[in-house]
This record gives structure tokens, C-alpha cells and sequence, in this order.
């Protein structure tokens, strides 16, 4: 799914986000990215979704290098990426179900089965009766739970999700987790990063991947209690 | 096909996101392009102008001394290539032809004890061969003087070959302008939706689909603007006609209908196309500057 040889990433200002990083991940897997703020988790999952390239190394997602001169296939590849972003980067002025058909319409998916597939996604997070409700509109749990269903719905091979949780207390964070969780099955590999390392002491099922001074390490895979 | 209604909402809100400016757009586009159309109306009429005056070029032989039989003469000249008619006119013809030109001042010649006018041959030819023709005429035995009006004629060849140049220019103006406007609009559209455009692009959406709303928009845009001259132009046309009928009846107008068809097709298809263009110029440029 993953595959990671001495990749490093060095910004243009010469800020050393990550260094040689090595991993493999698999397939129907569920990941957790910890580290405190500015550690590198973030630009690990830019790495992932072809927002940036390594400045050395070799990283290969699903079988595609992630080489900047193959931005056209890295395209066709987040189709079966399910990103959901740190800020949601939901599209304003449209409902919820607009916007979880947005990452469907360009897709081999017919029109009806798209609108289907995005009513079922909505209600699996719990937003059914926000379904035709504008974004602008939602709570900002409510928005996050929408870019969930948005990232989720057309069944990518590998959910991406970059500090979920945000600003959310305890109990909405760790819901979020869970719904997350639930999406991870033989054929979709989840991969969550937070700093909030305390939320998922009891996540026992997830590969743990602590990420500091922009070096990687595996801690321990286990299962939520 | 299946997005069409999506597509066309976007281009929707993209337009009433910039709702003054695609406004003024829109005015702008219509009036650039009802100037086209005026132009290649003008451009249309003077050619048939032309046209219909290369088919009655007409020069006049006089002969030397009256021929006993002019049909030798004017046999002589049918024959010739670029003659495409020949007429006898006699004397009398001619001091009649006179009168009627001279109306109420046509007494002067009564001032004559004899008729002043001489027979002479009229003679219709094909303007582009006027050179030949004129030379055939004069080695003609029995023909003294061969006088044409070429010079007239020469000089409405030329207005027409300067509005010609004109309409290429006017067209030159209005293609760029056009295709600046729609650009700009396009890129101003495309500022204002940049996240959006940056989200979709990080969910694997191809470029083509993104870009196709900012497609739709510059040709609705300029599309409109192309209508909107078209009515313009059929309003101007339809009070022109029958203004030039009433006061000047001897211009020789083109069929209106053929003219409207043509200007209207010109107007609607240019416009569409040049809609069409100015987007994918205005997509281009910033595709450059958004990788990823």
C-alpha cells in the first residue's frame, strides 16, 4: 500500500520536515500518526496525497511513485484517496450532500448511485437531517463529520486524515476517531495524524507511528478498548 | 453528459459571484461585436456595390466616321472576351438619353439647329478585363475613340478594398479584445474559486472537469454578447433597408434576408468560438501557475 526508502523532505526555506523515513504499510490497515505540532505529520500526509514530493528517497503509494513528473498519474491515484483535511477545505455555498457528491461526480459512478452512495455516508455519520443543509451552516463538528462522509463515500482504498479532531473535546474527538476507524476494512487502510496522543491510549487495533524531529518510528499496534 | 446540470449551476454561480463585472462583460462583448457586425454589413453592402458595378462596367466606341454598317463593327466586338453585351445607339438615341438626363435644363439643346450627338457603341464588359478589352476595341477598324469610366470605378474598388482591410482589422480588434475580456474573466473567476479548485484537484479531479464551468461561463458570456449584437444588428439592418430604400432606391442593396442570415451566423458562431477560446486561454494561464 505504502512503501517508504530513506525519504526525506527538505521545504524550500530549507526546513527539514522529514528524514529518512523507511516503511511499509499495508492494506487494510488503521494507522495513527502521533507527534507533537511541527514534528512532520503533516507533511507526511502531503507526501501521501501528491501536495508535495520527496526531496530524496523513494515513496510509492498503491503501486504509484510519487514523483513530481508524474503529477497526472498522482491525480488519477487520489481517486482512491480519501483525504479529509485538517481545515475541511468544504466548498462553501453548497449543502452537504453537494459536497459529498463533489469527490464522486468525476468518477465512473452513475449520478443516482453517486446521490445514493452520499444520503448512506451522511447517515452513517449522522447528518441525515443536515444532508440538504449548506455547509456554512453546519457546526464545526458537524462540517468535519461532512468532509469525513465527503472523503469516505466513494470507497477509496486509503483514508487520509490530517489532525480530524481539531479543536474538539474529549468525547466528540474520540467519536471522530471511531467513525474513522470503522471505515478500515480489508480492502481500505486508514491513516489518522494527531497531536492529541492521549485520545488514543486505548486504540489497541492501530499501528502507532510517532513521528518526531521529522524521523519515524513504530510504536505498537493494538486494539481500542 | 451526466454532470451538465451540475456544470451549468457552477457556471451560474460563477457569474452571479461576479455579478457586475460579468455584466459589464456581457455589454461590452455585445457592443464590440454589433461594431463587427455593423462593419461587415457595410463591408457586405459595398461589395455588392462593386460586384454590381463591375457587371455594368460599361465603355462607349465612337467610330471614326459613320459607318455604313455598324453591325460589322459591333459583331467584331462580341467577339471579343470580357464583352458581354453590345448595343447600338443611334444619334437620336443618344440626344434622348441627354434630355432625360438634363430634365428641366434639357432645352439647351434645342439651342443646336442639328443634333450634336454622334451614334456610338455601347458596350458592357467585365471590369477585371477592362485592360484587354479596351485595347481589342481600339484596333478595331471604323472606332476612332473608345472612353470608359474607369477611373470611377477605380475609386470605389479602392473604398471597397479600404473597408475590406477595415473589416479585417475591426475583426483582428474585436477577436483580441474579445479573447482579452473572457481571459481576464475566466482568471478573475478562477482567483476567486482557488480553494475550491485546489480541493478538487487533491481529490483526483481531472482538469477537465474543473475547467469546464469557466468554459461554459466565457461562452455564455460571449455567446450572450453575440446575441445581443445580433439583435442590434437585425434592428439597424431591418431601419436601414428601409430608409436607403425610401430616399436612395438606386443603391443597389444585397437581399436583406441573405445579408441578416450571414452577418447573424458570423456573429453567433465568432462569438461562440472566440467565448470558447478566450476561456481555455484564460484556463491555460493559470493551470501554469496551479500544479498539483
Amino acid at each position: 500500500m505504502i512503501k517508504a526508502r530513506n525519504v526525506s523532505l527538505v521545504y524550500r526555506d530549507g526546513t527539514v520536515a522529514l528524514q529518512n523515513i523507511n516503511l511499509d504499510l499495508q492494506l487494510g490497515g488503521l494507522y495513527y500518526v502521533i507527534g507533537p505540532s511541527g514534528s512532520g505529520k503533516t507533511s507526511l500526509m502531503k507526501l501521501l496525497i501528491g501536495m508535495e514530493f520527496p526531496t530524496a528517497g523513494f515513496l510509492e503509494v498503491m503501486g504509484q511513485p510519487m514523483r513530481k513528473r508524474e503529477t497526472a498519474k498522482i491525480r488519477k491515484l487520489r481517486r482512491d484517496i480519501g483525504p479529509v483535511f485538517q481545515e475541511f477545505k468544504l466548498i462553501s455555498g453548497r449543502t452537504a450532500i453537494e459536497n459529498v457528491m463533489m469527490g464522486m461526480r468525476f468518477l465512473n459512478i452513475p449520478l443516482n448511485k453517486a446521490k445514493e452512495l452520499a444520503k448512506n455516508t451522511l447517515s452513517r455519520v449522522g447528518l441525515e437531517h443536515k444532508t440538504y443543509t449548506l455547509v456554512d451552516r453546519l457546526s464545526y463538528g458537524e462540517a468535519q463529520r461532512v468532509a469525513i462522509a465527503r472523503a469516505v463515500a466513494r470507497r477509496p482504498a486509503l483514508i487520509l486524515a490530517d489532525e480530524p479532531t481539531g479543536n474538539l473535546d474529549h468525547d466528540n474527538a474520540v467519536k471522530i476517531f471511531t467513525l474513522l476507524e470503522s471505515f478500515k476494512d480489508k480492502n481500505t487502510t486508514v491513516m489518522i495524524t494527531t497531536h492529541a496522543t492521549h485520545l488514543i491510549d486505548d486504540c489497541r487495533t492501530a499501528t502507532i507511528l510517532r513521528v518526531e524531529k521529522g524521523k519515524i518510528s513504530i510504536e505498537r499496534g493494538g486494539e481500542r478498548i | 453528459m451526466k454532470n451538465i446540470g451540475y456544470f451549468l449551476r457552477e457556471a451560474g454561480r460563477i457569474i452571479r459571484y461576479n455579478r457586475v463585472s460579468n455584466i459589464f462583460s456581457f455589454l461590452g462583448t455585445g457592443l464590440i461585436l454589433f461594431l463587427l457586425g455593423l462593419v461587415v454589413a457595410v463591408w457586405g453592402i459595398s461589395s455588392q456595390l462593386v460586384v454590381l458595378l463591375q457587371q455594368e462596367a460599361e465603355i462607349s466606341a465612337y467610330f471614326d466616321k459613320s459607318p455604313e454598317n455598324p453591325e460589322d463593327i459591333i459583331n467584331s466586338i462580341k467577339l471579343i472576351d470580357g464583352v458581354w453585351n453590345v448595343r447600338y445607339v443611334g444619334a437620336e438615341e443618344a440626344r434622348v438619353r441627354m434630355e432625360n438626363i438634363l430634365g428641366d435644363e434639357s432645352y439647351i439643346l434645342d439651342l443646336f439647329e442639328k443634333n450634336p450627338f454622334e451614334p456610338y457603341i455601347e458596350i458592357r464588359i467585365h471590369l477585371d478585363q477592362i485592360d484587354p478589352v479596351l485595347q481589342s476595341i481600339k484596333n478595331i477598324k471604323g472606332i476612332d475613340y473608345v472612353r470608359d469610366n474607369r477611373g470611377v470605378l477605380e475609386q470605389i474598388k479602392g473604398i471597397t478594398r479600404a473597408l475590406e482591410i477595415l473589416g479585417y482589422l475591426v475583426i483582428a480588434a474585436v477577436s483580441i479584445t474579445t479573447l482579452v475580456i473572457i481571459s481576464h474573466m475566466i482568471r478573475q473567476g478562477i482567483y476567486h474559486n482557488r480553494e475550491q479548485i485546489k480541493t478538487l484537484r487533491l481529490l483526483g479531479a481531472p482538469d477537465s472537469f474543473i475547467g469546464f464551468p469557466f468554459v461554459l461561463v466565457g461562452f455564455l458570456l460571449t455567446f450572450g454578447g453575440g446575441l445581443l449584437a445580433a439583435v442590434l444588428i437585425t434592428i439597424l439592418i431591418n431601419r436601414g433597408y428601409g430608409q436607403l430604400g425610401g430616399t436612395l432606391p438606386f443603391i443597389p442593396l444585397p437581399p436583406k434576408d441573405r445579408l441578416l442570415l450571414g452577418i447573424v451566423t458570423l456573429l453567433l458562431s465568432g462569438s461562440a468560438a472566440l467565448g470558447i477560446l478566450g476561456s481555455l486561454f484564460g484556463l491555460s494561464s493559470i493551470s501554469k501557475e496551479n500544479h498539483g
